[in-house]
Parts: structure tokens; sequence; C-alpha cells
């Protein structure tokens, strides 16, 4: 510690940049990161204070102003982004509809997360039967269709925000425990594993603090890919009428009651298509960023 | 040689795929619908749709007709009918016709047929349509006697409705299955394939017989179903559709703004309200209170939803049936101005001040659904929106799990009050009320022949219902239709399709 807080020249020109430094100079030299982080972040920031963001209220019904048009379409600037067909402003129920996707984003893939990789680290690290157990159970998962158990599911239940995030969280581990497992098993076998198990560290411990900062790179990528996965899910259940339930603005939702008018409004459904797809895009774009910078192997 | 020929082979292939695609189908004498709901059976008696509607029209006659637009009854299967005592009516039949296999029909026909769908374990779907009828007996071969069970009035407007003939000796062995896949009927179009649920193709029948519905003029009408609606505009749009109807308002608005097409705006005996389960079969439920239904009737801006939702010719509508049909009497009915402050008010009398959650049903137009959730979220009544089809949300309704529906009925376009108050309101199992005074004043009426004896009934039956707000009626529906300037067809205010009257231009 002392070495790298010194400012001594010749020092510093041994040990060359920090740790620190030479991550954040990858970071801010990586577009897609940079790209997904701002955007990813706005939309954040606009989720969290959507109640100060929004212009008005998204389940205010106004049937004498339905379907105005944007403001790029010749619409005015009461409502910014136009009204729904039922008249409902359209810009509130975008922003309103971030918590949706991002709370169902991030819930839904912190449950699979827990799930999944508990499963496949523990199949990793152990092997053997516990390894074949994880196996069958992934085998299982992997031979159900997604959307058809999620559709089924749904329609048993009923549609709600709470049931459709326990669902997709569910239903959306398999990734996680395959990519974990897999890391697992390459890096049990490596000397500083043996060597904290020679020093008679408890397994917890070598999991906690041996495997699990050596295979984290992976789990952010997984961890992305997913919350793209169930915020697509989402919007696709909902888009057939069986996730979030109206009033509650969801894009997928939005999309939906906007497809009458497509033909002639298409505004109704590109805007919040292209929301979701930047968001989803952000995502993907920041998860690639962060196995980037933080691989072992790119650390070079 | 060998060159030029299979040059000018290709070259005619190509030329006849590009005709087939640029000419209109008015060529080809075909006329191209689209029924955007799924048809169970064709079978008219073995199905409650507005599309079995139209083909029960296109393919079967009844005995007597009712002109949409005159009222007036005429003779179509019969060519005179007289009442012997009050629940016997004897019909003469018209000779000649036969029907589309060849079997001539007579009154062997009109007695199997009426012995056959009066008979309740035959299952007929809507047993309104037919249970007031007892059996029938012959009288000679063009002479037939209807025994009705008691004295029902509407009798001569259901006989130029729902009730049509089939031939004896082939229903006897098809039955409601077969029937639905090959129908056989004596109507102005044959049927020449059925696939179920999807595609229907008619041709004229060229031995019709001279009925009041007229004579069919376009040769063949090909019906596909097409559940989206954009889908149906997007081929009227490329010429391979030349009708579409229940075109919703936005749509047919914008549609007539384009100007290539014929959009006609009429008016239907369909009727959309919110049902209430005011008799608790649901359990235990805030609706078993009057003062909460009288608050979901404040709470709905129905003249709103009819000027910026349904537009067209639609009405804001305050009884339990359409008020065009005998006996539905507007002035009986209680009106509920829209006062969301009252129906706040209502609710903390009843015990609510906070509103409560409640199950909410729906089948059909979710946006209307969402503006009345709205409205009623708006006076605290939050509901979880559940959206069925018709025929998952009958079968709840049937057995008394729905708290609170919007639901809509279009009568059969049997334009009498029983239709629609008698239907709903007798202690069925779609009855939500279960209110012993309106049975006994709707079994009055329904059973009455004096017309001021029924419309009396009536009144009081609807005075009852409004009063207790057991419903909270909303609108009347209208129907666009949609068509290419080639088709000449002027709808009727009954939402039935009449092939007979289009014509090409």
């Amino acid at each position: 510690m002392a070495l790298t807080e010194s400012t001594d020249p010749l020092l510093q020109e041994i040990t060359g940049p920090t740790p620190g430094q030479m991550l954040r100079k990858r970071v801010f030299g990586h577009q897609g990161l940079l790209f997904g982080g701002i955007v990813l972040g706005i939309l954040l920031l606009v989720a969290i204070f959507a109640p100060l963001l929004a212009p008005h209220d998204p389940y205010a019904q106004s049937l004498m102003t339905r379907m105005e048009p944007p403001v790029f379409l010749g619409g005015t600037w009461e409502h910014p982004l136009g009204t729904d067909h039922l008249g409902r402003d359209y810009l509130s129920r975008l922003i309103y509809g971030a918590r949706v996707s991002l709370m169902i984003g991030v819930i839904a893939a912190l449950i699979s997360g827990v799930i999944g990789t508990a499963m496949g680290v523990a199949a990793g690290y152990f092997g053997g039967r516990v390894d074949m157990v994880v196996t069958f159970l992934i085998n299982v998962r992997l031979a159900m269709p997604v959307v058809l158990v999620a559709l089924a599911v749904v329609a048993i239940l009923g549609g709600s925000l709470q049931v459709v995030i326990v669902v997709l969280g569910l239903l959306l581990w398999d990734r996680f425990a395959v990519v974990m497992r897999a890391s697992t098993l390459q890096v049990r076998g490596r000397e500083y594993v043996a060597a904290a198990r020679a020093i008679g560290a408890s397994t917890p411990r070598v999991i906690l603090s041996e495997i699990m900062p050596n295979i984290a790179n992976n789990l952010i990528v997984v961890v992305t890919l997913e919350m793209a996965h169930a915020i697509l899910l989402e919007a696709a259940l909902s888009f057939l009428g069986l996730g979030v339930q109206p009033p509650t603005p969801s894009w997928g939702l939005m999309v939906s009651e906007g497809k009458n008018m497509m033909l002639f409004e298409p505004w109704l459904v590109l805007i919040p298509g292209a929301v979701l797809f930047l968001l989803v895009l952000a995502i993907n774009l920041m998860g690639d960023g962060l196995r980037d910078v933080t691989a072992p192997d790119n650390r070079s | 040689m060998k060159r030029s020929w299979l040059t000018s082979g290709l070259a005619s292939v190509a030329l006849i795929a590009a005709a087939g695609a640029s000419w209109a189908e008015k060529a080809n004498d075909t006329l191209r619908v689209a029924f955007t709901k799924e048809l169970e059976n064709v079978d008219s008696y073995f199905n409650s749709s507005r599309e079995g509607v139209v083909l029960q029209r296109a393919v079967w006659d009844g005995l007597i007709y009712r002109d949409p637009v005159t009222n007036e009854y005429k003779g179509n299967l019969a060519t005179s009918w007289e009442w012997i005592d009050d629940t016997t009516l004897e019909l003469k039949l018209r000779e000649g016709v036969t029907f589309h296999n060849g079997e001539p029909f007579n009154a062997d026909d009109v007695v199997f047929t009426v012995n056959f769908v009066a008979k309740e374990e035959s299952g007929v779907k809507t047993q309104r349509n037919v249970n007031w009828m007892k059996s029938a007996e012959k009288v000679d071969d063009y002479t037939v006697r209807i025994l009705l069970k008691e004295k029902f009035p509407a009798a001569i407007e259901f006989l130029s409705g729902p009730v049509s003939m089939y031939p004896n000796e082939y229903y006897a062995e098809a039955g409601p299955s077969k029937m639905g896949l090959e129908p056989v009927g004596t109507g102005p179009y044959k049927v020449v394939s059925v696939t179920p649920g999807q595609h229907f193709v008619l041709e004229k029948n060229e031995n019709y017989h001279d009925s009041p519905k007229g004579q069919p003029t376009i040769t063949n009408i090909d019906i596909r179903t097409i559940p989206d609606v954009n889908t149906q505009m997007a081929e009227l749009f490329s010429g391979s559709l030349d009708l579409i109807w229940q075109v919703p308002a936005d749509q047919a608005e914008k549609l007539d703004e384009m100007g290539q097409f014929t959009v006609e705006n009429e008016s239907t005996m369909r009727v959309g309200y919110l049902s209430m389960d005011a008799a608790g079969r649901s359990g235990d439920t805030p609706f078993s209170d009057l003062k909460v239904r009288q608050a979901v009737n404040h709470a709905i801006n129905r003249k709103e939803l009819v000027d910026a939702l349904l537009k067209g010719e639609s009405q804001v509508v305050w009884t339990p049936c359409f008020p065009s049909q005998f006996g539905c009497i507007e002035e009986a009915a209680t009106t509920y101005e829209y006062d969301p402050e009252k129906a706040k008010a209502l609710l903390a009398e009843a015990g609510y001040p906070d509103g409560f959650t409640t199950e909410f049903y729906a089948y059909r137009n979710r946006e209307y659904a969402e503006a009345i959730m709205s409205y009623l979220n708006a006076v605290g009544i939050e509901a979880d929106f559940k959206f069925l089809q018709y025929s998952a949300l009958r079968d709840l309704n049937m057995k008394g799990e729905v708290p609170l529906a919007f639901l809509t009925w279009g009568s059969y376009s049997i334009n009498d009050a029983s239709a629609m108050v008698s239907q709903f309101f007798k202690h069925g199992s779609l009855d939500d009320a279960r209110d012993d005074q309106v049975l006994a004043d709707l079994n009055v009426a329904d059973s009455s022949t004096d017309p001021e004896v029924r419309i009396e009934n009536y009144a009081k039956a609807i005075d009852r219902i409004t009063s207790q707000a057991y419903w909270a009626p909303m609108f009347s529906y209208n129907t666009n239709y949609v068509f290419t300037k080639e088709v000449s067809y002027s709808p009727t205010p009954d939402e039935v399709l009449r092939f007979t009257t289009m014509t090409w231009n």
C-alpha cells in the first residue's frame, strides 16, 4: 500500500500505473461500456425520479383528447409525446413504464442469479453427485420453453407485476447455472485454490474469497444478458395481455395498446418500442464492456 | 421452335399470375369478406356469435321474415300463419322449395326441426331462442301447427329470427357436428366448403325460392377469419378483401378520410353494460350493497364514452335492453348522472370510504374496458382486470364467479325486450340479480298477448332493475362497414350482413 501511495517518480516508473488507474483507463476507453452505462444511468434516474419528472398523472384519462400526436408530428408541448388511446399522457406513461421494466429486469435477474449461481458453483466445486443432480436440473429446465411456461403459469395465476417477476426469476436461472458451473470447474484446480485449501480455509471461505472473485466477470455478463432477457420477456407477456395488467404502464403493454392503430398512428408503437430497444441495447453493451474491462486476459 | 414455345409458355404463366393479383375479384364474381372472431360451429343452433347469425341468414331460412327496414313480417318458408288459440300457431308452407341437397321442403322438416330444437336435451346453445316452443305437428304436407308451452307474444319475431328450418332426413343422420361442416339449408347461398373457424365459401343458390330476402346476385362469397383488424385493413388496401365490418371507430374514421373506400355506420341492437353480482353468488362481495351499485352507476361517464370512443350511431342507454325493442320503455329506467363525488359519497355510506378492490372481467373491446376501469378507479374501486375469451367468461358467469363484468348483448337482433331483459333476469344461470319481483313482472310480460299488459310489466321490471342498479347499462354499439367502391351495400340496423342485398357497382 505504501508503494502505491508514494509520489516518488522513480517508484512510479518502476511500478507503472496502479491497477485502479489502469481500470479507469480501460473503462473510459471503452465506448460501448460508456454508452451503455450512460443510457442505463439516465433510465435508472428517470425510473427513480418518475413522480418528479412525469408532467402528468400517467393514469389520468381524458377521452376528449385521445391520440394527440407528439410534438415532432405536429402536437403541442402540453403532451410532448402525445396521448394514448384513452387520452393519457404518453411521456408520463413512458417514464412510469421505465420503473416497471427496470424493476422486473433487476429483480428477476437477481432471483435467477442467486438460484443459478448457487447451483452452478456447487456443481462445479463439489462435482460428483452434486454435479449430476444440478446437470439434471439444468437439462430439465432447458427442456422447458420459457415463454410457454411463463404464459401457462401467468394464465393460471393471473397476470400482475409480482407474478411476472417471480415467474421470470424462477425460469431464467439456467444460463447462470451453466456458466457458473463451467467457470468454477476451470478455477477450482488452480494453485491459489489448492493453496487456500492447504492452509485450512473452510469451504465457504474458499468459494467466497477464492473462486467467486475469479468468476465474477462471467457472472456480470450473464446478469446483464438475463436482465435484458427478462425485460424483453415482460414486454412480450404484457403485449400478449398476460403480463402486467392495465392500467399499470408497461412498455410492452403500450406497444400492444398502440398496435390497433399501427397503420395510422405508428408512433404509438414506435415510441415505446424504441425505448425498449434502447434499454436492452444499453444493458447488453454495458455487459459486454464490463466483461472486456474486468476479464483477467484483457488486463495486459 | 422449342425455345419460343417455352418462352411463350412462361410469359403466359406470368401473365396469368399478374392478372390474378391485379384483377379485382369482381371479375370472378367473388366477394371476399373477413370475420374477426372464430365461429365455433356453423350449425346456427350451436353457436351464439354474430358471425353465426350472418351465416344462418345466408344458408337457412326461417318460416317468417321481418323486413329490416319496415319491420313488417312477411312469409318466407311459410306463406301465411294464424293463431288457432293462444298457444297454437298454424302455418301454411310454401310449396316447391328444395334444400341445397335436393331434399324437398315440407311439413315433415318443420315438425322435425321444431321437435328437435325445443327439446332441452338437444343442447341448443341459446335456449331462450327455442324453449318457448313445445312441439310441432303436421296437419298435411304443407300445413303445420307449432304448439307453445305458454302464451308467447314474441313468437313471430323469434320465428323470423333465430329459428331456421333444417332438412329432416339429412339432419337426422348428420347431427349438429356434420351440419356444422357440410351445412344444408334452403337459403340464398349454398355452402361449398367449411374449414371450421377459418374459411367459409358460399355459392349462389340458383334455385332460390321467391323469398322476401331477395335473390342473390353475387355468385361467390369467400369468408376468412382474420382476427387482427390491422391485417384486415392491410388486405383491404392490397385488394385481397372487398368488405370488412365491425371496424373499430378510430380506424373507420381514418379509412373514411382516405376516400378510397365506402364507410357506412349503422347502429346495432348490441348494448354494453356492467353486470354486478348483486345476489352475492361469487361470495361476499360489495356489490350486494345497493349503494355500491348506485356508486358504480354514478361513476361512469356514459356520454364521454359514446362521444369519444364508440362514436357513430351509438347512444347512451339506461335500460337493460335496446330502446327500439318492443317493451323497452326508456321512461321507466332510473338514470344516474355522471357524478364521481356522489359515487364516492355512496361508497363511503356503504362502508367503503377508501374504496375496495374487485375482479373485473371483460371479453371484448379492451379499450372500452380500460376506460371504464379508469372511471371506477377514480372513485376508489380498484379493478383487478381479467380479459377472457367469450366462452370462458360465459362459463365463469354461469358458475356465478364473476363479481363485476363488462358485458354486451346483441339480442340476436330480435326486436323485442324479452330477447334481452328476460334472457338475464329470470333466475337463469346468468342472472346475478335473482330478484323475485322482476321475475314475476317478466313472467307476466313474456306470456301476455295484450301489448298494453306487456308494456306495463316490462316497464315495471325495467324500473325495478334500474332503481336497484343491478346493472349499469351504458351504451349501444354501432358497426362500421368498410368496403371497396366496387361493392354496393346498405347495412341495416340489426348487425346482419345480408349477402343477398350486396351487388357490384
